[in-house]
């Protein structure tokens, strides 16, 4: 039995449609990576999963448990732990008695495990929390009661890149546990580096499968340069690059093929100065799909 | 152990109770301490008001100790600023957590959708327990200082008969909590809509023919001034109250199980 599945699950406000026939599984100790620009649908998705809002039709199961039965669901969500994209907490309490709040009501057996690894001022009252902080306080939550399915909505957003690499490693162990994780993610990189399987969704639709490997492989990075000179575009060009553009002395394109290939290429050019990063996963899209503007509630 | 939601919820309420409490101990001080002065000049001041100041507010043997503290204290502070800060407050319980986002990391426990709605409710228990031995106690022990000593029955009953009334205010702000999707707009609402009742129910007693239209507000049903200076207790009143007080909780519970968060 998959740890969550879904069944043609869609939420509709009037015309506006949030998600349409969303049908996928996510099979037990797996990380799967709910993919998508923003506005796209994964926030609608994980709140129709966790029963906080009622499918317009279609449905889904969560470890076993149909969310329209919302007393099975309740006693379901011992099970499961969640990480939404926005932390609502009593923001004059403490850390430690937030904490303690969702213990009482779950349990909090892994509780110091995990404050080992992500470890905000548990003594400060959450009102003065950075974004990390208050994202790492998120994470233990979502997994202190040891839960057997983990939700998590853009759980990287605000974490510095060390904590996001702790995370991510994290999540891995947690998978060898025995742990499914659910998560969303609007950056094509993350997703890549440790999901096992991804769904991708687009307008409030799941992009078909077989297109995902082509669309993953459009992902590439983002690379921007300046140069000594101005240089011709020619001499420059490679077929790993999408989208040149070359004005002047810089040079902005996607590149899509192995980093070391690429910085190997820019140094045999007089390089000032070199930005390489992630592609906003919109414009992979557009690239993708062509100039349609992708459109979608949130 | 206490329910965890109810246990948070209670301590929320703590500071605005002894707050309120304060403030009824300083009314009450103020009103018994000036008593005696007023009740000469009684009959004389009574007559500087117009008739209809005293069918608004209900008030009737203002020189007696029992008529004037049910006039100062009860027929305004307690029927309409107790009762507009319990709604008041209410109108936040749920709001405020939507808005916040709160709700979204309280729901992902196992806790039912009605058990949230009546933990928190149930940590009313705080301003209605606390303001209700607080405030008959001051007021007794005042009034005995002072040498006015009231009837103690009265004074209890004043109080104990007007829960149901302030159940009722804080079930209009917990409707309203559930239906709006803005703690502001829900806190305004439910302050606003008590007190345009009391107001209506003042203004319908003006007018023969139109009394009538205050049977559909709450203070219709509770009248401290009954209870201090004639001592009538209107118990089917209170229990009119109180029937009126669990249809509003069922329609928040019915109300706040089918929304979408």
């Amino acid at each position: 039995m998959p740890a969550i599945k879904l069944d043609g699950l869609s939420k509709r406000y009037g015309d506006v449609v949030a998600n349409e026939e969303v049908t996928f599984d996510v099979e037990r100790g797996e990380i799967f990576g709910y993919l998508g620009p923003n506005g796209a649908g994964k926030t609608t998705t994980i709140r129709l999963l966790l029963g906080l809002i009622k499918p317009s039709s279609g449905t889904a199961s969560v470890l076993g448990t149909d969310i329209r039965d919302r007393r099975a669901l309740t006693a379901t969500k011992a099970r499961v732990g969640y990480l939404p994209d926005t932390l609502g907490f009593h923001e004059r309490l403490t850390g430690r008695r937030v904490l303690a709040y969702y213990g009482r009501m779950r349990g909090d057996e892994r509780r110091d495990e995990l404050l080992k690894l992500f470890s905000p001022p548990l003594d400060r009252r959450v009102e003065t929390y950075s974004q990390g902080n208050r994202r790492m306080l998120g994470i233990v939550q979502a997994f202190m009661h040891d839960p057997d399915l983990v939700i998590m909505d853009e759980p990287t957003a605000g974490l510095d890149p060390l904590k996001q690499d702790r995370l991510h490693q994290f999540l891995e162990q947690e998978r060898e546990d025995g742990t499914t994780i659910f998560f969303s993610s609007h950056v094509l990189s993350e997703v890549q580096r440790i999901c096992d399987r991804v769904g991708i969704i687009r307008a409030g639709r799941i992009v078909d499968l077989e297109e995902i490997e082509e669309l993953l492989s459009r992902g590439g990075k983002d690379v921007w340069v300046r140069f000594a000179t101005t240089i011709e575009e020619s001499r420059f060009r490679t077929d790993q690059m999408i989208d040149l553009e070359l004005l002047g002395d810089t040079a902005r394109f996607g590149y899509t093929g192995e980093a070391k290939t690429l910085l190997e290429h820019l140094v045999r050019f007089d390089v000032l100065d070199v930005d390489i990063g992630d592609p906003q996963l919109d414009d992979v899209f557009k690239h993708y799909y062509g100039t349609e503007a992708v459109a979608g509630t949130a | 152990m206490w329910p965890t939601i109810l246990e948070i919820e209670s301590r929320r309420r703590v500071r605005g109770t002894v707050i309120l409490t304060a403030g009824f101990a300083f009314i009450t001080a103020f009103y018994l301490s000036v008593f005696q002065d007023f009740a000469g000049d009684a009959e004389a001041i009574a007559d500087a008001f117009p008739e209809f100041m005293f069918e608004f507010f209900g008030i009737e043997a203002i020189h007696t100790v029992e008529g004037f503290i049910a006039a100062e204290v009860y027929s305004f502070f307690w029927v309409i600023l107790v009762a507009a800060y319990l709604a008041y407050v209410a109108g936040g319980t749920v709001a405020a957590d939507i808005d916040t986002r709160r709700m979204d990391l309280l729901l992902a426990n196992p806790v039912s959708r009605e058990s949230v709605v009546l933990q928190k409710l149930a940590a009313f228990w705080v301003p209605l327990v606390g303001l209700n031995v607080a405030v008959p106690a001051i007021v007794y022990i005042g009034s005995v200082l002072i040498d006015e000593a009231m009837n103690p029955v009265a004074v209890i009953m004043v109080h104990l008969l007007s829960i149901p009334y302030l159940l009722v205010c804080v079930g209009i702000g917990l409707v309203c909590s559930v239906l709006l999707n803005h703690a502001r707009s829900a806190r305004a609402i439910a302050f606003g809509s008590v007190f345009l009742l009391w107001l209506v129910d003042g203004v319908s007693r003006l007018d023969p023919d139109l009394e009538w239209v205050g049977i559909v507000t709450p203070s219709r049903y509770y009248d401290p001034t009954a209870i201090l200076v004639r001592e009538e207790y209107a118990f089917v009143d209170a229990l009119v109250l109180l029937v009126v007080s669990i249809v509003l909780v069922s329609v928040a519970l019915v109300a706040f199980v089918r929304r979408d968060i």
